[in-house]
Order: structure tokens, then C-alpha cells, then sequence
């Protein structure tokens, strides 16, 4: 063991989730888990909260010493009977991939209509992304995406990699969570701003679903500056566009502005919702030619893939949803940094904007002006 | 130009699969064929008798230092008339799991290896009986079509053989012929015979027991080179034009244990 190059302390994000979120992306009706009952088994429960149904093959010690292969093409069979689903998905396991097993064999002996997604993937990669790119990988096999999509989500979640590696939650070999500063006194300071006729950017920068919670922060920023007389003080940036994406990440992007109504103007759609590890250049670009000026930045969803060059000068209040982004935000050097926590679980199986705690605290702060 | 050959040649574990291999790759190199053998044996030997004697690094040990293998040449080595040498390795004795690391070390060889393509073939040397998924990563991955098996006339090496008859009926794979590694026993090649029409095959080679496939072994040669003008490099020459030419390969239907044990009375 090479005990000076230990990169990774805490566990990481599994690319075994990593796949079943993309096969959801890509509107799996049934997930299988070809493995341990108890595998991702938090996720695949949150998962089926969004509409997805995630079984599993329940390998025992049995399974693991003689392998699984009839339990799967049984399992195959049960799934196409019980519930006749259009697209399904067999997501390998860490016991599974160890053992051997095919999953190609199975699904080739249970002859199905319906078109399955084959993903070969454990949780033993450091990227996580992995599990996305072999479920894309295996979705352009069977002809659900073409490769001009499949090279898209290539380059973006090397993108993505390359955020958390730099300035993310893999950027160190462990970092402590934290809840942030308290969002009481932030909200207070961003009301003093606005007051003062400071000029606010609000850069919503979410990761796919997350941003049904993360656009609340938006709003409320809208509801608190029309209140106190100053929504002219505020541009709005989203990641919203609705032409980009897997087919259930533009359904986002279309219910998101549907709930926002005339109420809220996007100023500036810098991308589709999951481009966030590169709508940062765009941002970049925007505050340059157009709003170089301003004085303080709401960014919500993944604040720290907006590069710092963008937000000189300006005072900078980020909304994560990851205990483990503190650190290195406020390493960045952003003044304010603070977490929705549980966002991801309020954030599966909505198709409406949730409300976040921060923009509560705003709203109730403005209401006491 | 003939279609590339893939072939695997299983068989009890020290019955002499690595000699025989390399062997066969030194004899249709010597024919003018391209020829790749990948070594999955711990201990390396297939290639070693191709490369003079030389050790190569294994894929497994590249990746157990850590080292990224992008390029063919991290791992790929040409050795006796242009052969390309490719050693799997594995895990030290006891520790992690031999089976992982085959299909991990295929599955690097795949994505890597351009100059496969280019064979006209690619022998496999896999580790012993097929005990687990792992040993047969080769086949499962889409490497190898064809399997050998090589043997002798004892019962051990007979009932090894007859099981992995089982193993490959289970994922489906061809067997093109057995081999006969002779241990001299008595009424060997009766009773290998016997045993490759009962299971549906035929015998393709009997390879007698010579010291001198040992010591050019030993010097880190192989027969072909070192010995070229002996009966048994004969042998091994009509055996790799065998394979070379071998289109009928069949389902295997494994013996039961009792007609086994008949068979070798």
C-alpha cells in the first residue's frame, strides 16, 4: 500500500448511485440491483421517491460463492410481469463485478421487450462519474441517446470532476462538515445591501433536481427587493435552459420556470441544468460585458464552480447543499456560505419549487422591515 | 486471410499449458503467422521461454505501483520472431482475489491493446481449472471463441478437464480439441482419446514426455527455438497447424464422475 499517496478518507459519493440517478435521467421505469439487499440502499429508497422503481436481486453468501446469474434472469422476468415498464436499467454491484458476473448473459436469457440499460459498475472509483458515463455509455448501445448527447455528458462530467477535484468536495483528503454561518444573519445582511441600493446578482447554478429547491432562493430574492422598492438593484442568472439535457433534466428546467411565473425574470440562462460545472465561463463573460459593477452575488446550487475572477469585488453569500463545501468555499473566499440541509431528499419526486430555508428567513425578515 | 483465431487452452493446474502455448506460438510464428500470447499465470511462464528467459512486468504489477497503462507498450513485449507477449500477474499468495484481477487486467488489454486486432492469433494462457468468474473473464468479455484442453491420461488432470467441459457448456463456448500432455502412463493416449470422443471431441495432439522440452525450458527457451530439429518440436508443429486449420469446434458434454473413473480404470 502506497500510504503516502492516501487521497480519499471520508467515502464518496458511490458510482453505483451515481448510475441508478442516470438511468433515472434517462426515464428508467425499473431499476435492478444485481447484488447485496443492502446495497445503496438509502439512495435506491430516495430514488423511488422520485418515481423510479429501484428492486434488487438480494444476493446472500449463497449468491456470492455460486453466483447470481438465475436470480437475475428471474428477476428480469418478475419485473417485465409485475410492472411492464418501457425502459429498464440492471445496475452491476461491488460483490457482483467481483465475482464475474455477465450481466449482458442474464438479460440476453430473460428476452425482454423492453429496451435494458447494462451498467457494469462497483463503488470502487474515485470518480464517481463513472457510474454516469458507463450508464451513458450503455443507453448509446441501445439507442436511447445519440453520440452527439453522449459526447455532451462526456465532456461535462469532466467538467464536473475536474470542480470537486479543484475547488469541491474531493479537493481534499478529508474535510469536516459544517452547517455554515447562520442564515438569520446573512439574510439580515443582504436586506442592509439592498437598503443601501447596492446591486445584487443572483446566480442560480444548480445540479439537476436540486434546483427546485435551490430556485426558491431566487424568488425570494425577487419577493424581498420588490418589497423594499429595489428590483431593478437585481439581475437574475439561471441554468435553465430547456432544450438541453437527458429528458427528465429539461422537465426540470420546464417546471421551474412554469412555477416562477411572470413573477421572476431570468435576465440570463447560462446553460441547461446539468451544465453547472460550465456555466461558470458564461457567467464569467455576462458580469464582464454587462455587469461588472455590481456589488454582491446570491449564488445558489454549486457556488464554487463560478470562477473567482468573475466575482472580484464583489461580496459573495453562497448556498450549498453539502456540509463538506463549507471549507472550501470559504476558502475561496466567499464572505457567507450556507447549507440547505436534507435538500436532496425535499428535492425527488417534486415538479414544483420548494421553499428553501434561506429564502424563509429572507421573506420573514422583510416582512419585519 | 484467414480469420483471426482466439483460443484459450485450460487445464489442470501444472499439466503444462504454459509450455505447450508458448510452444504453439513459437511454431506458427516460425510460419510466418502474427502471433500474441497472453499469459494469466501467476508465475509468468508463458512468455518467459519466448523472451530468452526474461521476466516482463505484468499488467497487475503495473497497476499495483499505481502506474497508469495507457500505451500497448507498458505491457505488450515482442519476443521470439516478432511474437507479442502479454503477462496478466496477480495478487501475492493468500491476499485480494486472482479472479478480479484477471478481469481487470482484460479489461485493460482491451481498451489499450490496438495491435489484437492485427493477429492472426492470440493464444490465451488462463490459470488452471475454471474455479471461478473470474477465470473465464477471456471468454466473457469477447477476447476468445475457441478453448482447449489439455491433459494427460491421470485421473486428476482427466477429471479437471471434464469439469471444465462444464464450465464452458455454462457460458456457451466451443471446445476445438483436447490435448494429450503425456505424464507416460500406462495406456495414456487410449484413454485421453477415449475420453475426448466421449465428450464429443477429438484428440489433437499427443505431446510424449521429453526431458528436453525441460531443459530448453530451464535455458528460457522454447523447444522451437533452442531444439527445432527434434521429433517433439515436430509435435508441436503439426499441433499449431492443427489449431491454425481446426474449423470444427464442438459443445462439450462432460462425463459424469462414474464414467470418468471407468474410463481411467
Amino acid at each position: 500500500m502506497q500510504q503516502k499517496n492516501l487521497s480519499i478518507m471520508h467515502p464518496r459519493p458511490s458510482s453505483i448511485v451515481a448510475a441508478l440517478y442516470t438511468l433515472r435521467d434517462l426515464n428508467v421505469e425499473v431499476a435492478i440491483l444485481h447484488g447485496p439487499p443492502g446495497c445503496s440502499f438509502k439512495h435506491a429508497r430516495l430514488l423511488e421517491e422520485d418515481g423510479i422503481r429501484v428492486v434488487t436481486t438480494a444476493l446472500d453468501e449463497n449468491g456470492f460463492v455460486f453466483g447470481g446469474h438465475d436470480r437475475l434472469v428471474d428477476m428480469l422476468q418478475k419485473v417485465e410481469e409485475r410492472f411492464s415498464p418501457k425502459r429498464i436499467g440492471v445496475v452491476g454491484t461491488c460483490v457482483s463485478m467481483i465475482i464475474g458476473e455477465e450481466l449482458h448473459e442474464a438479460v440476453m436469457e430473460a428476452n425482454l421487450d423492453a429496451p435494458v440499460i447494462e451498467v457494469e459498475v462497483h463503488a470502487g472509483y474515485n470518480d464517481n462519474t463513472k457510474g454516469v458515463l458507463f450508464a451513458l455509455e450503455s443507453a448509446l448501445d441501445v439507442g436511447i441517446i445519440d453520440r452527439q448527447e453522449f459526447e455532451r455528458q462526456q465532456h461535462l462530467l469532466n467538467e464536473a470532476t475536474n470542480v470537486e477535484k479543484k475547488y469541491g468536495a474531493a479537493s481534499k483528503e478529508y474535510l469536516e462538515p459544517s452547517r455554515g454561518d447562520v442564515k438569520y444573519t446573512v439574510a439580515k445582511r443582504v436586506i442592509e445591501m439592498l437598503k443601501a441600493g447596492k446591486k445584487g446578482i443572483c446566480i442560480l447554478n444548480a445540479k439537476k433536481e436540486t434546483a427546485y429547491m435551490f430556485a426558491d432562493i431566487t424568488v425570494a430574492l425577487q419577493e424581498v427587493a420588490v418589497k423594499l422598492g429595489v428590483e431593478d438593484n437585481i439581475v437574475n442568472f439561471a441554468n435553465l435552459d430547456t432544450e438541453l439535457g437527458l429528458p427528465r433534466v429539461r422537465q426540470h428546467a420546464e417546471h421551474i420556470l412554469a412555477d416562477m411565473h411572470d413573477n421572476v425574470k431570468i435576465d440570463e440562462i447560462i446553460g441547461g441544468l446539468d451544465e453547472y460545472p460550465i456555466a461558470g465561463q458564461q457567467v464569467r463573460q455576462l458580469i464582464e460585458s454587462k455587469y461588472k459593477d455590481f456589488d454582491f452575488a446570491v449564488i445558489a446550487g454549486v457556488p464554487h464552480a463560478i470562477p473567482m475572477e468573475a466575482l472580484e469585488g464583489m461580496e459573495l453569500i453562497s448556498i450549498t447543499n453539502g456540509p463538506r463545501q463549507v471549507h472550501p468555499l470559504k476558502d475561496m473566499g466567499h464572505e457567507h456560505v450556507l447549507v440547505e440541509i436534507d435538500l436532496h431528499p425535499k428535492t425527488l419526486g417534486v415538479t414544483n419549487i420548494v421553499e428553501s430555508e434561506f429564502g424563509a428567513t429572507l421573506r420573514q425578515l422583510a416582512l419585519e422591515e | 486471410m484467414n480469420p483471426q483465431k482466439r483460443i484459450a487452452i485450460y487445464g489442470k493446474g501444472g499439466i503444462g499449458k504454459s509450455s505447450t502455448a508458448s510452444n504453439v506460438a513459437a511454431a506458427c510464428a516460425d510460419e510466418g503467422y502474427n502471433v500474441m500470447i497472453i499469459g494469466c499465470d501467476p508465475k509468468s511462464d508463458s512468455s518467459i521461454t519466448l523472451l530468452g528467459g526474461k521476466r516482463i512486468p505484468t499488467i497487475l504489477d503495473l497497476l499495483r505501483e499505481g502506474m497508469e497503462i495507457e500505451k500497448e507498450e507498458d505491457v505488450v513485449f515482442e519476443g521470439y520472431k516478432a511474437v507479442k507477449c502479454v503477462e496478466v500477474g496477480g495478487p501475492e499468495p493468500g491476499i485480494g482475489c486472482a479472479g478480479r484481477g484477471i478481469i481487470v487486467a482484460i479489461q485493460k488489454l482491451k481498451k489499450i491493446s490496438q495491435s489484437m486486432k492485427e493477429m492472426d492469433l492470440i493464444i490465451y494462457d488462463v490459470p488452471g481449472d475454471i474455479v471461478c468468474g473470474g477465470f473465464v473473464a477471456p471468454i466473457r468479455k469477447g477476447l476468445v471463441n475457441e478453448a482447449y484442453v489439455l491433459t494427460s491420461g491421470e485421473y486428476m488432470p482427466l477429471y479437471a478437464a471434464n469439469n471444465i467441459c462444464k464450465g464452458l457448456s455454462r457460458i456457451n463456448t466451443k471446445l476445438s480439441g483436447v490435448i494429450c500432455n503425456s505424464r507416460s502412463v500406462s495406456r495414456e493416449e487410449e484413454i485421453v482419446s477415449k475420453f475426448a470422443n466421449e465428450i464429443g471431441s477429438d484428440l489433437v495432439a499427443f505431446i510424449p514426455k521429453e526431458q528436453i522440452v525441460q531443459d530448453c525450458e530451464r535455458d528460457g527457451y522454447s523447444v522451437l527455438e533452442k531444439a527445432g530439429d527434434t521429433d517433439i518440436a515436430e509435435v508441436y508443429r503439426t499441433l499449431a497447424r492443427n489449431i491454425m486449420a481446426s474449423d470444427c469446434a464442438v459443445d462439450p458434454r462432460a462425463l459424469t464422475d462414474e464414467r470418468l473413473r471407468e474410463l481411467t480404470r
